[in-house]
C-alpha cells in the first residue's frame, strides 16, 4: 500500500466484501462480493432500492458487524471491530436519551479522557457548527427530527473520526426538513471536510451531495454501476444536468418488490 | 383552551368536594341514626381520636413513636433492598453468566409471597427489629431486582453500538449507558417495592411487634376498638401516599430525560 | 459460516447447564449446611431431605395444624377465589364506567383515590371486627384487594383509547353504547387482563395475611401455627406450596390472556 498519497490514497477499501446471515438454518445473502474504494475526503454515496443490504454494508465498515468474506480496510488498518476513527450517523438518530446536547456532542471525547475544558469547547464549535447554539440543555425528547440529527451530526464529527458513516440519516425527517438537512449537511461538509460514505435511497439527496454515486442492485447487494457526479456545489435540484443524471440512474435502478 | 381547562378544573374539584361530602355525611348519618353506630364510630369520633393519639400514648408510644418505628423499619430494609436488588439485578441483564448463576435460585424464590416469608424468619430472628428489616428487605428485594434486569436488558443495542463507535470501554459503557439507561425501569421497580415495603412491615407488625403503625390496628382490633382501628388505618393511608409522592418526586428529576415533551 | 448457529447453541447449553449447577450447588449447600454440619438447629432451618419428607407426611396427615395439605390448599382456594371472582366482576365494570361517563368519573373517582392509599392489610382487623373470622371477613379482604388493581387498570385500559379510533366509529354512524363495546373495551383489554393478574397476585398474598390472623384452616394458618410450634419443616413446605399455586394461576391467566387479547399488547 502506498503511504501517505494524501490525495489519491484510498482510505476505505473493501475487497470481496460478502456477508451472510443465519437464521433458524436458512442462509441469507445479504451482501455478495462487494469491493470499493474511497478516496480521502471524498463523498461517496451508496444508492440503492428499498430492503438492499445498504445499512449491512454501513455496519461492514463500521466493525459492528463482521464480514463473512472479504476484507475490510479503513486508513490501512483492517477492521476488526467498532472504533473511534470511523464515525456513524444512524437514521434512528440512536442519541443517548439521558444526555443533555452537550452531553451527546461531548460523549466521544469524554470517553478518551480529553480534559473537560478542551472537550468543551470543541462540542461548543461543533454544536455552533450544526446551528444548535442555544440548544445544549436540552434533553433529546424536546428537539424534532431534524435538531436531534444534527446533534448526531455534531457528535460524530466531534469524536474527529478519519472516515464518517451516514446509515439514511435523513430517512425518517419530512421533505422540507430533508431538503434543508441536505443543505446544511453539504455546508458542513465543506467546512469540515472528511470522507463520508453515505447511504440513502432518494435519488435528489444522493445526487445533491456526492462526488461519487455508487449504485446497487437489489439483495444480495453488489455494485451495479458507478456516477462521477461533478456538477458544481452547491447543486440545483432543477438543474437540466441534474435531471439528466436523475434519469440516466433511475432507469439503471432495479424495481423494489 | 385555556379558559376551558380552567372550567374544568374548576368542575373536578367541585365534584371532588361534593362526593367526598357525601361520603362522610352518609357515614355520620348511618353511625348516627342506623343500628351500625352500635359497632362502628362516627367520623367525627374518628377525627377526635386522631388528633388525641397525637398526644396520648397507645400502648408505649404515641403516634408519633409508632410513626417512628414503622418508618425507620421500612427505611432500613428497603434501603438495604433497594441497593442489593439493583446490583444483583444489573448484573444479571448485562452478563449471561450470572443470569445463568442467579435466575434459578431467584425464580424458586420469587413466587412466595413476601407475608408468607413472615413465621419462618420469626423462627430464625425472634422478635427484635432485625425480624422486621428481613422481611421488609424481602418485600422490596424481588421487584428491585427483576425491574433492574429487565432494564438492563432493554437497554437500545444501536446506543451500545453507537458508544462503541464513539470509542467508549466497556467499563464507561456500563457506567454511562447501560446504567442511565435502565433508570427509569429501576426507578418502577423501586416504587412498587416501596409500596410493598410498607404493607410489609404492616404484615410484620401485626404478626410480632409491641409498637407501629402496623400493630395500632391490631391494637384496635383486640380490644374491639374501632376507632383505633380506623385511625390507624387513615395514618397508615396517608403515609404510604407520602411515600409514594416521595417516589414520585425523585423519579421527575431524576428521569426527566424520559418523559415525552416536557 | 453454520460455525456461528453451532456457537450459539453450544453457548445455549453451556448457560443452560451452569443453571443446573447452580441450583444443584444451592440445594447441596443448603443439605449440607442442615444435614451436615447443624450450622441451625433443625427447628429453625430443615434440610431439603426434611422438607420433602415433610411434605410427603403432610399429604396424608392432619396433625399438627388439624389439616392435610390438601385440605389447607382447598380451604385457601375457597376463600381466594370467592373474594377474587367478586372483586373482578365489580371491579372491572366500575373501572370502565369510571373511565367511559364522565359525571361518575368525576363523582367516584375522587372517593376512590381517598381508599386506595391504605394497603389492603391494614383492612384485615377491621373487616374481622365486622364480619367475625369466617368466610365472610376473609372473603372481604380478598374482594378490597383484588377490586382495586382491577378498577385502576380497566379505568386506564378505557382512557388510553383513542379519539381517533372513537372518530372512526363515529362516522360509521355507532352509537356511545357501541362505541364502548366494539372500541373502548376491545382497547382496554390487554389492560384488564394485566389487572386481574396484579388483583390474582395481590388477593393471593392477602390471603396469606388473613389467614395468618384470623383463621382455623388455610395454608396461612398452617404457616403460622407451625411456627408457634417450632415446625420450620412444614412452614417450608406450606411456604413453597403458597408459592408453586400462586405461579400456577399467574401462568393459567397468561394463558388465557393470550387467548382472549386479539392483535396483540401493543399498538
Amino acid at each position: 500500500m502506498e503511504q501517505n498519497g494524501r490525495i489519491d490514497h484510498s482510505i476505505i477499501s473493501l475487497e470481496h466484501v460478502s456477508k451472510r446471515f443465519e437464521s433458524a438454518g436458512r442462509v441469507k445473502e445479504v451482501v455478495n462480493d462487494v469491493s470499493l474504494e474511497v478516496k480521502e475526503n471524498e463523498f461517496v454515496v451508496l444508492f440503492g432500492p428499498g430492503q438492499c443490504g445498504k445499512t449491512t454494508m454501513i455496519n461492514l465498515i463500521a466493525g459492528l458487524e463482521p464480514a463473512s468474506g472479504g476484507t475490510v480496510t479503513v486508513d490501512g488498518k483492517k477492521v476488526e471491530g467498532p472504533g473511534a476513527d470511523r464515525g456513524v450517523v444512524y437514521q434512528t438518530t440512536a442519541l443517548f436519551p439521558f444526555c443533555t446536547v452537550m452531553g451527546n456532542v461531548e460523549f466521544g471525547p469524554k470517553s478518551r479522557g480529553i480534559d473537560k475544558k478542551t472537550r468543551r469547547e470543541r462540542a461548543q464549535y461543533f454544536i455552533n457548527l450544526v446551528g444548535l447554539e442555544g440548544f445544549e440543555k436540552s434533553y433529546p425528547n424536546q428537539l424534532s427530527g431534524g435538531m436531534r440529527q444534527r446533534v448526531g451530526i455534531a457528535r460524530a464529527y466531534c469524536n474527529d473520526p478519519k472516515v464518517m458513516l451516514m446509515d439514511e440519516p435523513f430517512g425518517h425527517l419530512d421533505a422540507q426538513t430533508r431538503y434543508m438537512m441536505e443543505e446544511e449537511l453539504e455546508k458542513i461538509w465543506q467546512k469540515e471536510k472528511r470522507t463520508v460514505v453515505f447511504v440513502t435511497n432518494n435519488i435528489e439527496e444522493a445526487i445533491y451531495l456526492a462526488d461519487r454515486i455508487i449504485l446497487l442492485t437489489n439483495c444480495p447487494t453488489s455494485i451495479k454501476e458507478e456516477y462521477i457526479v461533478d456538477l458544481p456545489r452547491p447543486r440545483s435540484y432543477v438543474d437540466p444536468e441534474f435531471l439528466k443524471l436523475r434519469k440516466t440512474i433511475l432507469d439503471n435502478t432495479e424495481e423494489t418488490l | 383552551m385555556k379558559k376551558h381547562f380552567v372550567g374544568e378544573k374548576a368542575e373536578k374539584t367541585v365534584y371532588a368536594i361534593l362526593a367526598i361530602a357525601t361520603f362522610f355525611l352518609a357515614w355520620a348519618f348511618i353511625t348516627t341514626f342506623t343500628a351500625a353506630g352500635e359497632t362502628t364510630p362516627g367520623p367525627v369520633e374518628v377525627l377526635k381520636l386522631l388528633v388525641d393519639s397525637f398526644f396520648e400514648p397507645i400502648g408505649r408510644f404515641t403516634l408519633y413513636g409508632h410513626l417512628y418505628y414503622s418508618i425507620r423499619r421500612v427505611l432500613v430494609g428497603y434501603v438495604v433492598a433497594a441497593v442489593l436488588g439493583i446490583i444483583v439485578g444489573i448484573a444479571m441483564g448485562t452478563s449471561r453468566y450470572a443470569e445463568a448463576i442467579i435466575k434459578p435460585i431467584f425464580e424458586l424464590i420469587r413466587p412466595i409471597p413476601p407475608i408468607a416469608w413472615i413465621p419462618l424468619v420469626i423462627l430464625w430472628f425472634g422478635v427484635g427489629e432485625l425480624p422486621k428489616y428481613a422481611i421488609i428487605f424481602i418485600g422490596s428485594f424481588t421487584n428491585v431486582t427483576l425491574n433492574a434486569y429487565t432494564g438492563a436488558q432493554r437497554v437500545d443495542p444501536t446506543l451500545i453500538g453507537c458508544a462503541k463507535m464513539l470509542g467508549t470501554s466497556d467499563r464507561d459503557i456500563f457506567l454511562r449507558v447501560v446504567l442511565p439507561s435502565s433508570l427509569p425501569q429501576i426507578f418502577a421497580g423501586m416504587q412498587v417495592a416501596l409500596s410493598t415495603a410498607w404493607m410489609a412491615v404492616l404484615a410484620a407488625e401485626m404478626i410480632g411487634a409491641q409498637e407501629g403503625c402496623g400493630w395500632i390496628i391490631l391494637r384496635g382490633s383486640d380490644t374491639t376498638n374501632i376507632p383505633l382501628v380506623l385511625v390507624g388505618m387513615v395514618v397508615i393511608g396517608v403515609v404510604g401516599l407520602l411515600l409514594a409522592t416521595i417516589m414520585r418526586m425523585a423519579e421527575r428529576r431524576l428521569c426527566s430525560w424520559n418523559r415525552m415533551d416536557v | 459460516m453454520t460455525e456461528l448457529e453451532k456457537k450459539k447453541q453450544k453457548d445455549k447449553r453451556k448457560f443452560a447447564l451452569i443453571s443446573v449447577c447452580s441450583l444443584c450447588i444451592f440445594f447441596t449447600v443448603w443439605y449440607i449446611a442442615t444435614a451436615v454440619m447443624h450450622l441451625m438447629p433443625d427447628y429453625c432451618l430443615p434440610s431439603p431431605v426434611q422438607v420433602l419428607e415433610a411434605f410427603i407426611y403432610k399429604l396424608g396427615n392432619k396433625a399438627p395444624d388439624g389439616g392435610t395439605l390438601f385440605q389447607h390448599i382447598v380451604a385457601s382456594l375457597k376463600v381466594a377465589l370467592s373474594g377474587y371472582v367478586l372483586g373482578a366482576v365489580i371491579g372491572i365494570p366500575l373501572g370502565i364506567c369510571m373511565a367511559w361517563f364522565r359525571r361518575i368519573d368525576l363523582f367516584v373517582t375522587p372517593l376512590f383515590d381517598l381508599v386506595r392509599p391504605v394497603p389492603t392489610i391494614a383492612w384485615i382487623p377491621l373487616m374481622i371486627l365486622w364480619f367475625g373470622i369466617g368466610l365472610g371477613a376473609k372473603a372481604a379482604i380478598i374482594f378490597v384487594s383484588a377490586f382495586i388493581p382491577c378498577v385502576i387498570n380497566s379505568y386506564a385500559g378505557i382512557k388510553q383509547t383513542k379519539p381517533v379510533h372513537l372518530w372512526v366509529a363515529q362516522t360509521f354512524g355507532a352509537s356511545r353504547t357501541k362505541m364502548l363495546f366494539t372500541v373502548a373495551i376491545p382497547t382496554a383489554m390487554p389492560l384488564i387482563f394485566t389487572g386481574l393478574r396484579i388483583s390474582l397476585q395481590a388477593a393471593w398474598t392477602t390471603l396469606c395475611a388473613a389467614e395468618m390472623l384470623a383463621a382455623n384452616k388455610g395454608l396461612g394458618y398452617m404457616i403460622q401455627l407451625n411456627r408457634s410450634l417450632a415446625r420450620a419443616d412444614l412452614i417450608i413446605v406450606g411456604m413453597l406450596t403458597i408459592g408453586f399455586i400462586g405461579t400456577i394461576f399467574s401462568a393459567g391467566l397468561g394463558k388465557l390472556e393470550s387467548k382472549m387479547v386479539k392483535g396483540g399488547k401493543k399498538g
